[in-house]
């Protein structure tokens, strides 16, 4: 997940590579001795499924058929006219910009906090808002599936307790309620990574400026909103296209929490990838679906690129 | 006075109720581990009435430390093949400079925006006509090919810091490439190796979806697809399903806990 969100390429790379050049590498066969297994395994296993997925997208075929028949554009126009389609690729948008406000919104907040808000206790506080970060998503997801049970789970009891009434159908059983509370998952495990992403950047602001500022009179908010914010707009940019190649990558979540359901209500495409490749075996279509994800991946990678070249 | 320790109140209050939001499914979890079948119905928010480790009985006997073992079977040897792979092109890519080279580069680094769910279906297809399905290498050799972009950039920027006169001297005594790398650079590289690994191992312990379809044995199960084997095993049974979680997760965040220090510089790299 989070590794094809992350570039780094270090500024000054260049110069490096020339000095190190003139002493001179003459081992052509060792060079490329080495080079062969990471070339070998990327080849396999990344950019020839990347190509048939998309040479798969003309055809179609069936899960166990040999036979792959030409379809042309016949599974895009497919696709265009299909409404799950659209409400997965709908969900997929709500689930990233859900998250930009949620993940990034509060990873600043809490970044800031433990930066310069408060005098002691940063430590403690980064470890246990960090931890979920470590633990698999499928066990996030299954222990959330249980506190957000209509029968048993926690949510509803504290619903009310405090004198309210929780979603007749369940938490994750009402389509106006289920998508939000993908939202409140995925915003329990990844904010800490946020925060953490973002202090980084906060750590490197140099002291001067705050100093500077204060003897003009701005502290508090208005240091954060006038020098803390504009320091780290670049890797804000990296955490929200990190966040958005995660929206648009969610599979884990959905599957174990809804299946995609109700009704397709959190349906989003790499769930519909799977359920039209693995339960309908319409895997030309599932191609079709899966380039149209490739695609957006591809661009905001690219993006990523060169966001974390200007932040570094 | 009153005014700045009324904001400290304040922060520390946010900081305390995200510490709560996070804990709270955590505890949550532990506690109902311990419950019968019965109190989780009755009482779902109380402590449970007696410690009872029946639960984590029953979760054992779904394969719990099967799954545990084959985890770590896949990532270890799955991070191993990064590591070398990664260490072993970086440190060849870093030292030269022809425009070839520089092609390789950034073709491998391209290899990052490809996200695995977008090629599950020719990925699943050619592992399956290899005859590769429910093996260990079904999913090692993905897993591997998926951390190798990451990592390169990673030991790219490591190795081009790394002090050339060391390896010159190296190359003075007659070593080749492969010999000043793993005699004279990757002994001095711990924190780089240390940071990049803990990194992907975090991520391929908890991979799901190449898993889930390479893996439906449940002897060759990984433990994200196992615990979900769980869940199914005992639908109605939540005080085994919580325990086989408790027990999946606890490890796992202690040695977070104990090792954090390199989980976070090698996750807060990722934004500069």
């Amino acid at each position: 997940m989070l590794q094809q969100q992350a570039l780094d390429i270090p500024a000054g790379a260049t110069e490096l590579r020339s000095a190190a050049a003139r002493r001179g590498i003459g081992q052509p066969l060792t060079s490329a001795l080495m080079l062969a297994p990471a070339l070998l395994l990327c080849g396999v296993f990344i950019f020839v499924p990347a190509s048939l997925a998309i040479v798969g997208s003309f055809f179609s075929f069936g899960l166990t058929s040999q036979a792959w028949v030409w379809n042309g554009v016949g599974n895009y126009a497919e696709a265009l006219a299909d409404p799950i389609f659209w409400l997965a690729l709908r969900n997929n948008v709500i689930i990233v910009l859900g998250s930009i406000v949620l993940q990034v919104g509060m990873g600043t907040v809490l970044a800031a906090i433990l930066d310069r808000g408060i005098p002691s206790g940063r430590t403690f506080f980064r470890t246990i808002i960090f931890a979920p970060m470590v633990i698999s998503a499928v066990a996030v997801a299954l222990i959330w599936l249980i506190i957000l049970d209509p029968n048993i789970g926690m949510l509803n009891s504290i619903v009310k307790a405090i004198g309210l009434t929780p979603p007749s159908r369940g938490w994750l059983g009402d389509p106006s309620v289920s998508i939000w509370m993908v939202l409140v998952v995925a915003a329990w495990q990844y904010t800490g990574f946020m925060m953490v992403l973002i202090l980084a950047g906060l750590q490197g602001i140099p002291n001067d400026l705050y100093e500077a500022a204060s003897i003009d009179g701005a502290r508090g908010l208005t240091a954060f909103w006038h020098i803390t914010l504009p320091s780290i707009r670049n890797v804000l940019l990296v955490a929200v296209l990190i966040t958005t190649i995660g929206g648009f990558k969610v599979f884990d979540f959905i599957y174990v929490l809804t299946q995609g359901g109700p009704a397709n209500a959190t349906q989003v495409l790499g769930t519909y990838v799977y359920l039209q490749a693995f339960n309908l075996q319409n895997m030309g279509y599932a191609n079709a679906i899966a380039v149209v994800l490739l695609a957006i991946a591809v661009v905001l990678g690219w993006l990523q690129l060169k966001a974390s070249r200007r932040a570094s | 006075m009153s005014r700045f320790r009324l904001a400290n109140i304040v922060l520390y209050g946010v900081l305390s109720l995200w510490s709560i939001f996070v804990l709270l499914p955590l505890l949550w979890m532990v506690l109902a581990s311990f419950k019968t079948r019965r109190e989780i119905f009755t009482n779902p928010l109380g402590l449970p009435g007696t410690l009872n480790f029946d639960s984590f009985a029953r979760a054992w006997r779904v394969g719990v430390p099967q799954f545990m073992i084959n985890s770590a079977i896949v990532t270890v040897l799955s991070v191993a093949l990064i590591v070398f792979a990664a260490g072993m092109a970086a440190y060849v890519l870093a030292r030269a400079e022809s425009r070839w080279m520089q092609a390789i580069y950034l073709l491998l680094v391209a290899g990052f925006a490809v996200p695995p769910t977008a090629v599950l279906v020719p990925l699943f297809q050619m592992v399956s006509a290899a005859g590769f399905l429910n093996s260990h290498l079904a999913i090692v050799l993905p897993y591997a090919a998926y951390g190798i972009p990451f990592t390169t950039v990673l030991f790219y920027a490591f190795f081009l810091d790394f002090p050339r006169e060391l390896e010159d001297a190296a190359r003075l005594d007659g070593c080749n490439q492969l010999q000043v790398l793993f005699l004279v650079i990757v002994p001095l590289s711990g924190p780089a190796v240390a940071s990049a690994a803990i990194f992907q191992a975090v991520f391929i312990w908890n991979e799901f979806p190449l898993a889930l379809l390479m893996l439906t044995q449940p002897e060759m199960k990984t433990l994200p697809v196992g615990i979900l084997q769980l869940q199914g095993t005992y639908a109605s049974d939540w005080p085994a399903v919580m325990a086989g979680l408790a027990v999946a997760t606890l490890p796992i965040l202690a040695v977070f806990v104990f090792s954090q220090k390199y989980f976070v510089r090698s996750l807060a790299g990722l934004g500069k």
